[in-house]
């Protein structure tokens, strides 16, 4: 019987794994090296050639990086390349996750990476092996901190982040007027590069004396949780009475915080701003509770990074200072140095839309 | 049915099992063979890897330990904070371990001379010394450790070999030499079993109780430490969630939830079957929810099937169940799957 049952045991668990496994594995193809033009001649990348590539969100949870994975299909699809596959950890929060995926991408020999990190220098070691390895890794949405220290090539900013600072300032400044009032900022997970940097930049852009009545009294971290973000937001209020607004860098922040004033009925007295995405935030925008936000497109952020990481693996374009090239729909760009890091290169996409009532049911 | 299948009959079963995951994935994923591969397989989870070979004894003994990943945390916070402040860095990695160990030896007090549940106690842990690692960390994460830290947790030390997969590969074979060849060994099994039966045959129940939980947490604060040098970098929310995982690799590899049997060979097959299944799904480019997913099905089976088959068999041949487990034959159990005394018992009366 012992045997039967050994037996049973071990095809039950075989038939899973092979269920799981149906799927058909991708083997890389090759990018061919060709002698790229030097700075100042500008490159029109051209399509012809396959690159195999993994396109790494912060998390799978969270509609907009769908969004950046849509432009991304479309750019490879305009450049016959196989679409990259779309592979992130259930979770902001999920650091090793994102450290999983990039060491097996190594082990696949995939031509390159693209990547949101969702922690700070935690996949610089990752990212390193994969450089070494030959693989193009560009990061977006959020940065690698040490940048080409880490065998990042590129960064394809969504915006310029000195003037996410600013917007956000100035939107703060637009809802709560001239007399100002106390807001505090609800961000996502607490080493996210991108958001921190932005936080940053809007503490510089309140030096500016138009902004003297704004006063910042806290930074809350919601992970990018909807849950943790809505409790933040309401221990917010609890904590500070005299709070007039919120300000969340972070689309699940925004909505989760707008949310949270509505159900709470709190909406004329807590305002709701930051960086949403208009499909989450018609409603609140509508009802008065989130009446201005900003974002850009996410579409065009993948769309952009897969060009631009598609022209430096293919040897069309060199990732240095002062390279120029054109992608397709979105027109030329130029490398330049990242001047929120020490050794980083970057492109900025750009520009902010701002929603209001007027235009969210567009966007 | 020979004394070795009977014996070894569960270790088998993983084995089988094992060699079917391995076959799978050398034909799912041409990337698999490969020397680098098999090491960033440990290198991934390594921290886990280690606690698992820590929470066998804790399960043998009869116990659990649900604050492992909390400690781990903890003890990383404790090294963050101090380097933050300024602190000799060896000190700071001293003062870790040494908060691993003192977390382990304090919820030891309460399971062992208190004699209440480690179940209790050490959820309390779970969430008291995550606090205590957000507390002492915030909202930040804390990095900039030195070069050579850095280096120990990512870098190989001995050929291939990472410090952390040389440490559990060695920890493994030791933890298995305790746990099967020594009087120690026998006597968590023992306790493990009937801890009344342990006290009435001179074996000292709590300070056994005591020492077990006191090394669990300091292979957890260890752990922690090992993970800060990994990732470079601290966060409150290091590990969370590893306990799960964790138990897991020790409850699949045969050792009962009920205490009193298993085998670290069971344990480290488990462990292998674990990890491979990651790593083969990850390179077929299956999400990591899917893994997850996957190994729980395995976990759900390996309780219900053994134990449906047994029943089904005992019906048929209206026998009276499997003999009560022989005292001293600490392996013979290794083949009798969890839960089943208590299957059998119900059996009986029926």
């Amino acid at each position: 019987m012992k045997k039967h049952r050994t037996l049973l045991a071990v095809v039950a668990g075989l038939a899973l794994v092979m269920a799981a496994c149906a799927e058909e594995q991708q083997a890389g193809g090759g990018g061919g090296q060709a002698e790229a033009p030097g700075p100042g001649e500008l490159v029109t990348i051209e399509g012809g050639e396959d690159m195999s590539g993994v396109f790494i969100p912060k998390a799978t949870d969270n509609p907009v990086f769908d969004q950046a994975n849509d432009g991304a299909v479309e750019a490879a699809e305009e450049l016959g390349a196989e679409p990259a596959s779309f592979e992130g950890p259930p979770s902001a929060e999920d650091i090793e996750g994102q450290i999983q995926i990039m060491t097996n991408a190594v082990t696949q020999g995939v031509d390159a990476v693209m990547i949101s990190n969702n922690a700070a220098e935690q996949i610089e070691p990752a990212a390193q092996q994969a450089q070494d390895a030959g693989i193009t890794v560009v990061s977006w949405d959020s940065p690698i901190p040490s940048g080409a220290d880490a065998g990042e090539s590129l960064f394809v900013a969504q915006v310029d982040f000195d003037e996410t600072g600013e917007v956000m300032a100035d939107m703060a400044l637009d809802l709560l007027g001239e007399e100002g009032g106390e807001f505090a900022i609800l961000s996502a997970t607490p080493d996210a590069a991108n958001q921190n940097a932005w936080i940053e930049d809007m503490e510089a852009a309140l030096e500016d004396p138009k902004y003297e009545n704004l006063e910042l009294v806290d930074t809350v971290y919601g992970n990018d949780d909807p849950e943790d973000s809505y409790d933040q937001a309401l221990a917010l209020v609890d904590q500070y009475p005299d709070l007039q607004l919120i300000m969340a860098p972070t689309t699940v922040g925004i909505a989760a915080a707008a949310e949270a004033m509505q159900d709470e009925d709190l909406c004329g007295q807590v305002l709701v701003s930051g960086l949403g995405l208009p499909s989450d935030m018609v409603e609140f925008t509508l009802n008065g509770c989130a009446p201005e936000f900003a974002l850009w497109s996410f579409t065009d952020l993948g769309y952009l990074t897969y060009y631009a990481t598609y022209g430096i693996a293919t040897g069309q374009v060199q990732a240095v200072e002062g390279a120029q090239f054109e992608a397709g729909r979105l027109g030329e760009y130029t490398i330049e140095p990242d001047p929120t890091r020490d050794n980083g290169l970057r492109i900025v996409m750009g520009p902010f839309t701002v929603y209001t009532e007027e235009n969210v049911e567009e966007g | 049915m020979p004394e070795w299948a009977r014996r070894w009959g569960w270790e088998l079963l993983l084995a089988g099992i094992l060699i079917g995951v391995l076959i799978l994935n050398v034909s799912l994923s041409p990337f698999y063979l490969g020397v680098q591969n098999v090491i960033n397989t440990f290198q991934l989870s390594i921290e886990k890897v280690i606690v698992a070979v820590i929470m066998a004894f804790v399960i043998v003994n009869g116990e659990i330990d649900l604050s492992v990943a909390s400690v781990m945390a903890f003890s990383a916070s404790v090294l963050a904070a101090l380097h933050a402040a300024g602190a000799p860095f060896g000190l700071a990695v001293g003062a870790a371990l040494l908060t691993g160990a003192i977390a382990g030896l304090f919820q030891g007090f309460f399971v062992a001379r208190m004699g209440l549940p480690s179940l209790t106690v050490t959820l309390a842990g779970l969430i008291g010394f995550r606090g205590a690692a957000r507390i002492l960390v915030e909202d930040q994460s804390i990095g900039d450790f030195p070069e050579w830290f850095d280096r120990l947790g990512q870098d190989p030390l001995v050929g291939r070999l990472s410090f952390g997969l040389l440490l559990f590969l060695v920890g493994i074979v030791v933890a298995g030499i305790i746990l099967h060849r020594t009087p120690f060994g026998r006597s968590l099994y023992v306790i493990g079993d009937n801890s009344e039966v342990a006290r009435f045959s001179g074996i000292n129940v709590a300070r056994t109780k005591l020492i077990v939980m006191t090394s669990s947490g300091f292979v957890a604060g260890l752990a922690g430490v090992l993970f800060a040098a990994r990732l470079g970098s601290v966060r409150g929310d290091l590990g969370q969630g590893f306990e799960l995982d964790i138990i897991t690799m020790v409850l699949l590899g045969g050792v009962s939830i009920f205490g009193g049997s298993g085998t670290m060979v069971g344990v480290g097959l488990s462990i292998l079957i674990v990890l491979n299944i990651r790593n083969g799904l990850g390179l077929a480019r299956f999400a990591i929810t899917t893994q997850t997913g996957v190994i729980g099905v395995l976990l759900i089976l390996s309780v219900l099937v053994p134990n449906l088959v047994s029943r089904f068999a005992r019906r048929r041949h209206r026998g009276p169940g499997p003999a009560p487990p022989s005292g001293g034959r600490t392996t013979d159990q290794g083949g009798d799957l969890r839960g089943r005394e208590h299957e059998s018992q119900q059996a009986t009366v029926e």
